[in-house]
């Protein structure tokens, strides 16, 4: 019985072998692959029915019969593990083919908008800090001393008229300007000193296309030894750059301010036609859109502060954001920054 | 101001080119507002009526002989009524263009070939009502032949300019031409003045000034004139510049005040009672009718000229009925006062009454202008046949100007660049600055001893010199430069926290409105008229309407608006960041809000209290507190306080029901207002490692009456230290909870940083919390 039976059991693995082979290559997928592990390997499989075998088997044999079938079973896992492994390629193959409608809406996102003169204040903002300058905010109800007195605009100057302001009381109104931070700002802090002010203001006008009683400026105040009109206009075509794209230039022309002298306007090239003019809607053909009023800080306004004006200089702008922000949106009508209405804000985000 | 390039060009050499004229005001700080093109003309002469005759076959038509200069005359015919022989009239020759787009063609009148047109002062393009109906007259002085539209120079437009108040120089023909003489290099003419004065007429006028705001006063008398019609050169520029002529007189003196920038007035002598005026000031109450025939009553800002009857005159402002010129008028006293600025504005806002002289004279004239311009006008009057006495002047003498000291070195520390000491002094010397170089000692930059013109009294320090060297040389050679950086310590925290907290909210989804801070009275007394407490909001004295006579108390209202109008638009996420006002003793205050609001959506009050708490732990680096709390606007029963460090930093809410009806949103709207002024600075939060052992998950259901809120039980489950964190994520009522009992569905988890967790310790840490919330809630564990 000895050798048949050796014989025999190496029979039984063989034939195991063959259908072992046979379903494994009819296995289509990982699933079947385990189902036939299970069946052939599995701890009621039908290996586990040739190894009861052994002890049939004599004695002497028993190590070897032990043996042989610890090889068939594995050589019977690499079959496994090799198929196994083909199968999951074929299936990562196929999942390649695999195609969505990538053009199908997702659920709306959940995302907001700051506001467009937030903007572009912030833009202003980030240019300036860079440069070492600081951004301070300041109260909307200014004392009419820091509005104008302060800023050498005596009660009766004809200034005051272009500056139609609403009165809370005699001695105070919504400012009229963010100028008056310059007042405070240097009243606070000794020269030197580089600021931005954004905020709003206030000016008695009636509602319409170009104006609202409520708008915003950014002020600039820079005071310090050896500060010029040159360094102003470096500044400003800075901003302009970092806000209309770096071919921006600004031009000064000659006005009054009475807290700067000298005083200019301050003209930004057209970015829509390059200066060129002509038909362009954005500038009206000029090819130059005024943007705010600078000028070199009046002596009388480093007194009034508690600035020595033969010592130091400087220089101060304003410019209104809405101004800028209608240039850069192609926005004709100023009222669209306080009407909110939806997909606004997030069109200009 | 309204200027003809046509009257500039009377006194300066200016190019060709109007873009070049407009673009050098521009440069010289004089924008043009406004280009007004005028009409194209061509092939008009002047022409003499020498024969005039009725035409055989029409009985409304004249047949004119006319001679324009050449040997040939022209038969013209017309239906004018108000031609004849001698007359110098415009001539359209045949071929001329006109304005309207007439042109002249040869044509047959009647049978008769008619070899042009005499026109109008409508088909030059001026306004036909402002002329003789009929044939425009003009001076036999002018050359037969002369090319009208060249002479008068008709084609050239007119333009708006825009004159910065410190300059009331240029609000005047002569002053703007010297800005444009200077800039472009050219001599400027200035207009003649010579009078050959009558010393021998009567001269018994007599002025008496009352009043410490009449500075200067000069007057004279003009006797033997007759009122007429303006010769066509004074009423054509009168007429480009917008002015209507009238009569001669009245023209002169508008002439002069356009040309030179002086108002003046003329009275009728004859009807000046007791030929004595007196310059005082109003009184209040005081009656009287000027020249524009209506009544008026004055108070004491005003200033009058009176005659022995009373006020004739308010000074500055308007002339009166009672001595203006009028067509028998044969003699007048010529008035060019200087008034102080202010008080003639204050005077003309207190009458609602601003006039072209008003508004000269309330920006303070130099006193010399006075002398000027009466010597101008006297001048022109004698032109028109007066004899005219000499002036006299009451009140200040007209002293020469301060010089300003213009320190060397002064130009380039304010600009920036270089110009040679020639270059300054020529650039001032050619605005009529004059300008001495006092020597100085060696080594030592030379200052500029500067003496302004006359004309220039908003000249003062060396800063004001500065800029009109600038102008002049132009505000181009300033180079743009980057400034050096100087160490401050100025900070942008405030600015900072701004731009983070509207980011933020951005990146949670909410969209930033911007809304007008001022609004009628209904928005408060809306609230209160629904039992919502309002403080008295800040009131505005010199509204521009009732809808805006209040400073906004709450953002609230504005973002109500918004939502209740896109109410398609659903959920909606807004907010605004701003200032709110707040009235009070010593003074009203505001203060700095964040509202955002929150309509539509699944729990919109639980999305934004999220939303907010996220907000505030990005903001101050720490995890807010939410308690209960009242605020207005919101759901008494509906309110949580948010507590920052020590301090309530805002609420949020669902809306009380009470304005969700008045403001037509949902009663599930929640809002949330934060005190940005209040929110403490962000601190660093300290990092905790993570514990290397694993933690165990535990839900603990608990039944507990409802008014046990779960913000408090998760405090108290955070009290056990193996807790580390714990939130409620169900809430049960119903029959298995029990009436007034709700059940709170937990979700701990413990953790060790020294071992794992042991299911006995986690069931000890478990059962210890179980007894707390018994103890402190009376809480029943469930199933």
């Amino acid at each position: 019985m000895t050798t048949t039976g050796m014989n025999s059991l190496e029979e039984n693995l063989a034939s195991l072998t063959a259908r072992f082979d046979e379903a494994v290559a009819n296995a289509p997928d990982a699933h079947a692959l385990d189902e036939v592990r299970v069946a052939f390997l599995g701890r009621s499989g039908e290996v586990t029915t040739v190894r009861r075998g052994i002890g049939a088997l004599p004695p002497a044999e028993r190590p070897n019969a032990g043996k042989v079938i610890n090889a068939a079973v594995e050589a019977l896992e690499a079959k496994l593990a090799e198929a196994l492994a083909r199968v999951e390629r074929a299936g990562l193959e196929r999942s390649l083919e695999d195609a969505i409608d990538v053009t199908f809406p997702g659920p709306r996102a959940n995302i907001g908008a700051i506001h467009p003169v937030r903007r572009v204040g912030m833009e202003v903002a980030r240019f300036f800090t860079r440069h070492g300058f600081a951004v301070v905010l300041g109260p909307e109800i200014e004392t009419d001393a820091n509005n104008f007195d302060a800023l050498n605009i005596p009660p009766d100057h004809p200034a005051r008229e272009g500056l139609d302001s609403f009165y809370l009381r005699p001695d105070l109104v919504l400012r009229t300007h963010t100028s008056p931070m310059q007042v405070r700002s240097m009243r606070k802090h000794g020269p030197p000193i580089a600021i931005i002010v954004p905020g709003k203001a206030y000016r008695r006008d009636a509602v319409d296309a170009r104006h609202l009683y409520m708008f915003y400026q950014v002020e600039g105040l820079m005071v310090g030894h050896g500060i010029h009109f040159g360094h102003l206009k470096g500044m400003l075509v800075g901003m302009c750059r970092e806000l209309f794209g770096p071919s921006a230039d600004v031009r000064f022309r000659p006005s009054f301010f009475p807290f700067t002298e000298p005083s200019a306007e301050i003209d930004v090239k057209c970015p829509a036609c390059e200066g060129r003019g002509g038909v362009c809607r954005t500038c009206g053909g000029s090819g130059w859109i005024e943007i705010g009023g600078s000028g070199m800080v009046h002596p009388n306004v480093l007194r009034s502060v508690g600035y020595d004006p033969d010592a130091v200089t400087g220089w101060a702008f304003g410019c209104g954001l809405e101004r800028i922000a209608m240039k850069r949106h192609d926005i004709n009508d100023i009222r669209a920054f306080v009407e909110n209405m939806p997909g606004f804000a997030e069109a200009l985000a | 101001m309204r200027v003809p390039i046509a009257w500039l060009r009377d006194y300066a050499d200016l190019p060709a080119d109007a873009d070049d004229i407009i673009a050098r005001l521009a440069a010289l700080g004089f924008p043009v507002d406004d280009v007004e093109t005028r009409p194209e003309l061509t092939n008009v002469v002047v022409g003499r009526i020498t024969k005039l005759e009725r035409h055989p076959n029409a009985d409304r038509l004249q047949l004119c002989t006319v001679d324009v200069g050449s040997e040939k005359t022209l038969l013209i015919a017309t239906a004018a009524t108000n031609v004849a022989e001698g007359q110098t009239v415009p001539v359209a020759r045949i071929g001329a263009k006109l304005a309207g787009g007439l042109t002249i063609a040869p044509r047959k009148m009647r049978g008769i070939d008619s070899e042009g047109m005499l026109i109008s002062a409508e088909e030059i393009g001026l306004p036909g009502e402002w002329f003789e109906d009929g044939i425009m007259q003009l001076e036999p002085s002018i050359r037969l032949g002369t090319d009208l539209i060249a002479y008068f120079r008709l084609t050239d437009p007119v333009l708006e300019v825009d004159v910065t108040p410190n300059r009331p120089d240029a609000l005047s023909v002569v002053g703007l031409a010297r800005e444009l003489a200077a800039s472009f290099g050219v001599a400027l003419h200035e207009p003649p003045v010579d009078v050959q004065y009558d010393v021998d007429g009567a001269d018994d006028a007599r002025v008496t000034i009352e009043t410490v705001d009449c500075k200067r006063f000069v007057y004279q008398r003009a006797s033997g004139l007759r009122v007429r019609p303006a010769k066509a050169s004074m009423r054509i520029r009168l007429a480009l510049a917008g002015q209507r002529p009238l009569n001669n007189l009245v023209d002169i003196s508008n002439f002069v005040m356009l040309e030179l920038g002086q108002p003046l007035h003329f009275f009728d002598w004859d009807r000046v009672a007791g030929k004595h005026l007196v310059v005082r000031d109003a009184r209040d109450g005081e009656r009287f009718t000027t020249l524009d025939d209506q009544e008026r009553t004055l108070d004491a800002r005003a200033i009058v000229i009176c005659d022995d009857d009373g006020p004739t005159s308010i000074a500055g402002i308007m002339g009166g009925q009672r001595s203006e010129v009028e067509p028998s008028t044969s003699e007048v006293l010529i008035e060019a006062a200087t008034w102080t600025g202010p008080r003639i504005r204050r005077a003309s806002g207190a009458l609602k009454l601003r006039t072209e002289a008003s508004s000269r004279f309330e920006k303070s004239l130099p006193l010399a202008l006075a002398d000027v311009g009466a010597a101008r006008a006297a001048h022109l009057l004698e032109q028109e046949g007066a004899s005219v006495s000499m002036p006299h002047a009451a009140g200040k003498p007209a002293v020469a100007a301060a010089a300003v000291t213009l320190p060397g070195g002064e130009v380039e520390r304010l600009l920036g660049f270089t110009l040679t000491d020639d270059e300054i002094e020529r650039a001032l010397a050619s605005l009529g600055f004059k300008v001495a170089r006092p020597s100085t000692s060696s080594g030592q930059a030379a200052s500029f001893v500067v003496t302004p013109p006359y004309w220039r009294g908003d000249i003062a320090i060396a800063a004001d010199l500065v800029e009109e060297v600038a102008r002049v040389v132009g505000y181009d050679r300033v180079r743009a430069e980057v400034p050096p950086v100087a160490p401050q310590d100025v900070d942008s925290a405030e600015f900072d926290r701004e731009t983070e907290l509207a980011t933020t909210l951005a990146g949670l989804g909410y969209t930033e409105a911007i809304s007008l801070s001022l609004q009628p009275a209904s928005v408060a007394e809306t609230w209160r008229a629904n039992g919502i407490a309002v403080d008295e909001p800040v009131q505005i004295t010199n509204p521009l309407s009732e809808d805006q006579r209040f400073m906004r108390f709450s953002i609230a209202p504005a973002l109500l608006g918004f939502a209740a109008r896109d109410r398609a638009v659903r959920p909606y996420r807004v907010f605004e960041l701003g200032h709110v006002f707040h009235d009070g003793q010593p003074e009203p205050s505001e203060t700095v809000q964040l509202t955002a609001l929150h309509a539509g959506g699944e729990s919109a009050f639980g999305r934004l209290t999220s939303d907010v708490l996220a907000l505030l732990r990005r903001i101050t680096g720490a995890d807010a507190r939410v308690e209960r709390g009242t605020f207005p606007s919101l759901h008494p029963g509906k309110t949580a306080a948010l507590r920052s460090g020590d301090s309530v930093v805002g609420y949020v809410g669902v809306i009380d029901p009470r304005l969700a009806r008045v403001y037509d949103v949902a009663d599930t709207t929640a809002l949330a207002t934060l005190f940005v002024d209040a929110l403490p600075p962000h601190v660093a939060p300290k990092y905790v490692p993570p514990s290397k052992f694993p933690a165990v998950d535990r839900d603990l259901a608990v039944v507990v009456a409802l008014d046990v809120l779960a913000g408090d039980l998760v405090d108290a489950v955070r009290g056990e230290p193996l807790v580390r964190s714990a939130t409620v994520f169900d809430e049960y009522r119903g029959p298995q909870a029990g009436e007034g009992k709700k059940s709170l569905a937990l979700r701990i988890v413990l953790q060790s940083d020294e071992k794992t967790l042991t299911d006995e310790d986690a069931d000890a840490a478990l059962a210890r919390i179980v007894a707390t919330l018994r103890e402190r809630f009376g809480a029943v564990p469930r199933g």
